[in-house]
């Protein structure tokens, strides 16, 4: 058998066994060192331990467990409620104000934490009961508070950006760079949409009551600037400083770690009970990504010493489909992989087969890799496997399950726009990386 | 039949006891390699930069998240598919564990733990320092933790086998397998029913 088709029969193993249910990194491991051992002998044990070790020197991934350890302090810092609870003040006499605070709540929130899976919990938890009091409309809150809690997976820093630096072999800066524009973008169009159903059938949306609005102005003011001077000056010390390069991305995620505890002890909020939970909870978390980035790099580094990923490549280039439609397909692709699969495994295992002709046809890599992050996130808003409406679910229990699915849906049209748009207009993407680091 | 099963429940739970202890020990990482990064871009602007944060920066996060692999097990918190499995009874799920236990984890932890210790012993032996930077520490420390990491989860991994032997005899699990979201969300919400998972 030639070292190509041992790598397919690889491939196919993998296929079978991920759906066993059984850890897929244990299964890498194994599945690596046998077809290895088919393909080149002896030497697919130094293989092994040589891409470990490559890992764990490889010191940007160090943000993964920094990033995570920031995302759960703030969680608890209750920062978060605080702006909540001012912008909804400040909007009160708007239609749809609780839409607009929640969003723009989860886009600070998505930039100043690297991780997603709470954001959803923690927004539910805030928004569900206001916008329940004021006669929201379910379907639209639920869509608002999903797409929003889902968008800090790609607006940086994001974990899953850096876990794709280095598959795809570009820096994370540029990465965190490209991200910034389109997850703004898709957050001002959420927004954009609440708003224009909630101009066009007010019900949906209804003006807050009076005893929610403001008694004075200024103090509105200073409770305002109160809640965003902590979480400026938190984004301008860790993404901040990653963009202007002052600070190296693990170096300014360590900064946004002390930031966060900081701010977690000014609030008051810092007990040893709280320490003790994000630490281990770090470790918990940054262990089920990292283990698996290493042991994706041993079996990755097996599957292209096969030479498959240039095989499968030129099987497909042969078949002369026009470049858009082969990237459309590869993102389809994405989209139902990310049905079964978590964002981990398809950004080291998929990512890295298709890489190679992406290169060959000429795309950007950096535009890619933002299409596959805005891709993934579709993957946090599609029924009924999308993990988010059980969080939701979890903490406002007076939602039913399909006013939810009804609600994440309409966002996952939207994200899907999103992404045709970064797809037609790479600029989109491309502009920020290109005028903050001119190649 | 009684008491073997005691026995095995007792065993499962040293080992159980030993990744818990071992996670919440070797979680505390974070802090030095917090500390050593914040220093470094401290005194880079104030002074001269470090000779030693950047191999200390590597070394603590790949320690992390290497020691870490045992108790992460123990929680059942690997990221795996398990969109079918949890539609599965507890036998049938406990029968194909345990099968992949067999086949697949216990072959490629043992040789990796051969490998791994060769590799560390190597290194010790040839006293090897690291030469990416001017600092060049001795690299044996780190390239041990390879063999560490990986004897501690092929204990833990005893232990979750034994779990699919006591789950096939009994019908329930000791413990529970979650994802990765909800490990993240799950102490959040301490005042509200946690959320409940596509199957159940």
């Amino acid at each position: 058998m030639s070292p190509e088709a041992i790598g397919g029969w690889m491939l196919v193993a993998l296929l079978a066994t991920i759906f066993a249910g059984f850890p897929i990194a244990f299964t890498l491991i194994i599945l690596g060192i046998v077809f290895g051992y088919m393909g080149f002998g002896d030497t697919v044990f130094h293989l092994m331990v040589f891409q470990f070790f490559a890992t764990m020197k490889e010191q940007t991934l160090a943000q993964v467990p920094l990033f995570v350890f920031m995302g759960l302090l703030l969680e608890r810092a209750g920062l978060m409620e605080r702006l909540f609870y001012v912008t909804q003040m400040i909007l009160a006499r708007v239609h749809g104000s609780l839409y607009l605070s929640a969003m723009f709540v989860a886009t600070l929130f998505g930039a100043a934490s690297g991780i997603v899976g709470a954001s959803v919990t923690l927004l539910g938890i805030m928004a569900a009961k206001a916008m329940d009091k004021s006669r929201y409309d379910v379907r639209m809150s639920a869509g608002i508070i999903t797409a929003g809690g889902t968008l800090g997976i790609l607006i940086p820093p994001s974990v899953m950006l850096v876990v794709m630096g280095p598959v795809v072999g570009i820096p994370v800066t540029d990465l965190y760079a490209g991200a910034l524009m389109p997850g703004l973008m898709l957050a001002g169009l959420y927004a954009t949409y609440a708003l224009v159903r909630c101009y066009l059938k007010p019900s949906l949306g209804p003006a807050l009551h009076e005893d929610q609005h403001a008694e004075s102005k200024t103090l509105l003011f200073v409770e305002f600037l109160k809640g965003m001077v902590p979480i400026t000056v938190l984004l301008m010390a860790s993404l901040g400083t990653i963009l202007t390069g002052v600070a190296t991305p693990t170096e300014g995620a360590a900064l946004g770690a002390v930031g966060a505890f900081i701010l977690t002890v000014v609030y008051r909020k810092m007990t040893r009970a709280l320490l003790n939970h994000a630490v281990v909870k770090t470790l918990e978390v940054s262990c089920m990504i990292l283990f698996l980035v290493a042991a994706s790099n041993f079996f990755g580094g097996v599957f292209s010493r096969l030479g498959t990923p240039e095989v499968v490549s030129q099987a497909l280039l042969s078949l002369e489909l026009p470049k858009m439609m082969i990237l459309a397909i590869i993102m389809i692709v994405i989209f139902l992989l990310a049905w079964p699969l978590e964002w981990v495994p398809i950004v080291l295992i998929f990512v890295p087969i298709v890489l190679p002709m992406v290169r060959q046809l000429g795309f950007d890599i950096t535009w890619f890799a933002i299409l596959v992050a805005i891709n993934l996130q579709t993957a946090w808003l599609s029924p009924p496997v999308a993990l988010s409406a059980y969080f939701l679910k979890g903490v406002a229990p007076q939602w039913q399950l399909s006013d939810i699915y009804k609600g994440m849906m309409q966002f996952m049209v939207l994200q899907i726009i999103g992404l045709a748009l970064v797809m037609a207009f790479p600029q989109i993407a491309l502009w920020l990386p290109g005028v903050l680091y001119t190649k | 039949m009684e008491l073997q099963s005691g026995k095995l429940v007792r065993v499962i739970r040293a080992i159980d006891a030993i990744s818990d202890w071992s996670g919440r020990i070797f979680a505390w990482l974070i802090i030095p390699l917090i500390i050593v990064m914040t220093w470094e871009i401290c005194v880079r602007y104030l002074a001269h930069p470090t000779q030693w944060a950047y191999d200390l920066s590597y070394m603590l996060y790949g320690a992390l998240f290497m020691l870490g692999a045992a108790y992460t097990l123990y929680r059942g918190a690997h990221i795996r598919t398990d969109f079918l499995y949890q539609k599965w009874p507890v036998k049938v799920q406990a029968m194909v564990d345990a099968t992949c236990y067999l086949l697949l984890f216990f072959p490629g932890i043992v040789i990796f733990l051969w490998i791994g210790s060769e590799f560390a012993w190597n290194s010790y032996v040839r006293s090897e320092r690291s030469v990416g930077s001017s600092w060049m520490p001795v690299i044996y420390p780190l390239k041990a933790v390879l063999p560490i990491a990986t004897a501690m989860l092929l204990l833990q991994g005893i232990a979750e086998f034994l779990k699919c032997i006591h789950a096939l005899r009994t019908g329930s699990w000791l413990g529970e397998h979650k994802s990765m979201e909800e490990i993240i969300s799950e102490d959040l919400v301490s005042e509200v029913p946690p959320p409940k998972g596509p199957g159940s």
